[in-house]
């Protein structure tokens, strides 16, 4: 998997994370697992958690996942991420 | 604070689909992102000669208190009218503010929009920068007390504290400004003739998936959506503060300076905050699926706009290299009408700068930096001088 920097957003460490295929539903079973599931956005396709120290939110496709992160988003809360994700830097 | 059915009636958001403005407790409110909203904060303030934060204080001040005391009642204890005044500021999108010790001169915010906005935007203060709360809770003040106080931020989470930290003094001090202004004009003309449509994007579809969007503050008053932080900001407080900062600044003879400082900050406003949107999972999911060139997206993002409430505007001319726009009605334009009556020249600098940036950002090159100045804008007639409709015309610069 990669992950691309978002412009413009609410933190300056805003990334796209593009999964492999086949990681799309489990990673989000394992997201949903740990944050709670996903709430959908009909209106825009989209669904996303809220999770305490980020925002996770992509289409209805599941895939690239936009993390938004919070202020508070300590680089141990990005680990946590990203072993749930399977993306390692 | 659990939200009952009352307070929940009481802060509906009111949306009038002919000009696409929405209402809350009887104010129009606009929506805008933290990049434009910490921007036009840095310019009033900065602006050297004049007392800057006290046009931004003085606004809150004045449009908080009419519309809190909008949306209080009666019958309401004064346990629920500042039960209210946490609440509205949260629904709005502005953070979170603690006013349970607000008897005792203390108040405390813990999330704030303006503070996301600086750090986000603009990178780390030297000051405090909630010059908008203190304003919001003098006007809160007022509306649940009646008395008129000053609240000055002694920490400031820009500034690395835990959370905002603000004293209210209740010394002497003059009256709460009335917000008072004439009725609003009606809308100028009838809509639809001479505007131009793409056959791919479904305007009317992405207006009304964004107006279907709960545009409310999460559980720390925060609006996180298309990527950047919106909040729900009184058209009379970009009125106010716009119109006070030019006229303060005409005061020194720099109107005209105050004026493009004014359509800068929008421009980089439309790179910025359309540039989030258009990066977003929302974007993604409903309107890239419409978009097949450049035009589509330039279409796209002017219906996103129409649905934040900031111009009924629409194309009339389009290429490459030149927009034309009218708007039917902008809120600087009418507001403009409101507070000052007849204007001798045009007043949309948010529009005229937007104008500008969303041609940059779909037709330029390159990062934000680079596309700006790159297209010019001009806004040609408009409705603050009596003309039927604002109307706008970009052009690139050679």
């Amino acid at each position: 998997m990669r992950r691309e920097k978002v412009p413009a957003c609410v933190h300056p460490e805003t990334y796209k994370y593009f999964l492999d295929r086949d990681a799309v539903i489990p990673t989000w079973q394992r997201l949903a697992a740990r944050w709670g599931e996903p709430r959908h956005n009909t209106s825009f396709r989209t669904m996303e958690i809220a999770a305490p120290r980020f925002t996770l939110r992509s289409t209805v496709l599941g895939n690239p996942i936009t993390v938004l992160r919070r202020r508070e988003c300590t680089a141990d809360d990005v680990a946590e991420l990203h072993a749930l994700l399977g993306y390692r830097e | 604070m659990a939200i009952d059915s009352d307070l929940a009636a009481r802060l509906a958001m009111q949306y009038e689909p002919a000009t696409y403005r929405r209402r809350i407790a009887g104010h129009d409110v606009i929506i805008h992102c933290h990049h434009y909203n910490a921007r036009l904060q840095r310019t009033i303030e900065g602006a050297r000669g004049i007392d800057g934060k006290g046009i931004i204080v003085g606004a809150a001040e004045t449009v908080f208190a009419d519309q809190l005391a909008r949306a209080l009642r009666p019958d309401d204890d004064e346990a629920r009218r500042w039960a209210v005044a946490e609440l509205l500021y949260r629904h709005l999108g502005f953070g979170r503010i603690d006013l349970s010790q607000v008897g005792a001169g203390i108040v405390t915010a813990d999330s704030s929009h303006f503070v996301e906005g600086w750090l986000a935007g603009l990178g780390e203060s030297a000051d405090n920068v909630c010059s908008f709360t203190e304003g919001y809770v003098q006007g809160a003040v007022y509306a649940v007390t009646g008395a008129a106080v000053r609240v000055r931020e002694v920490e400031c989470m820009a500034r690395g504290a835990e959370r905002c930290r603000f004293e209210v003094d209740r010394g002497e001090r003059p009256p709460v400004t009335p917000n008072r202004k004439e009725p609003p004009i009606p809308a100028p003309r009838e809509p639809g003739a001479g505007w131009l449509r793409s056959p791919h994007v479904d305007e009317q579809a992405i207006i009304d998936a964004v107006v279907g969007m709960p545009m409310v503050g999460d559980d720390a008053g925060l609006i996180p959506a298309f990527s950047v932080y919106l909040a729900n900001m009184p058209a009379d407080f970009y009125n106010r503060i716009c119109i006070g900062f030019v006229e303060a600044m005409r005061g020194l003879g720099r109107d005209k300076t105050a004026i493009r400082l004014l359509v800068s900050d929008a421009e980089h406003c439309g790179m910025n905050t359309f540039r989030g949107i258009m990066h977003s999972p929302e974007w993604d999911g409903l309107i890239a699926p419409m978009v097949r060139d450049r035009a589509d997206a330039l279409h796209a993002i002017i219906a996103i706009s129409n649905a934040l409430g900031w111009g009924d505007w629409h194309v009339t001319a389009h290429t490459p290299r030149s927009l034309a726009l009218e708007s039917r009605y902008g809120y600087e334009a009418v507001g403009y009408r409101e507070f000052r009556g007849l204007a001798a020249a045009p007043q949309c600098a948010m529009l005229t700068g937007v104008a500008a940036g969303v041609m940059e950002l779909v037709y330029g090159e390159g990062t934000v930096e680079e596309r700006y100045g790159t297209f010019s804008a001009r806004e040609e007639r408009c409705v603050s001088c009596g003309e039927a409709s604002c109307n706008f015309a970009v052009e690139q610069v050679e």
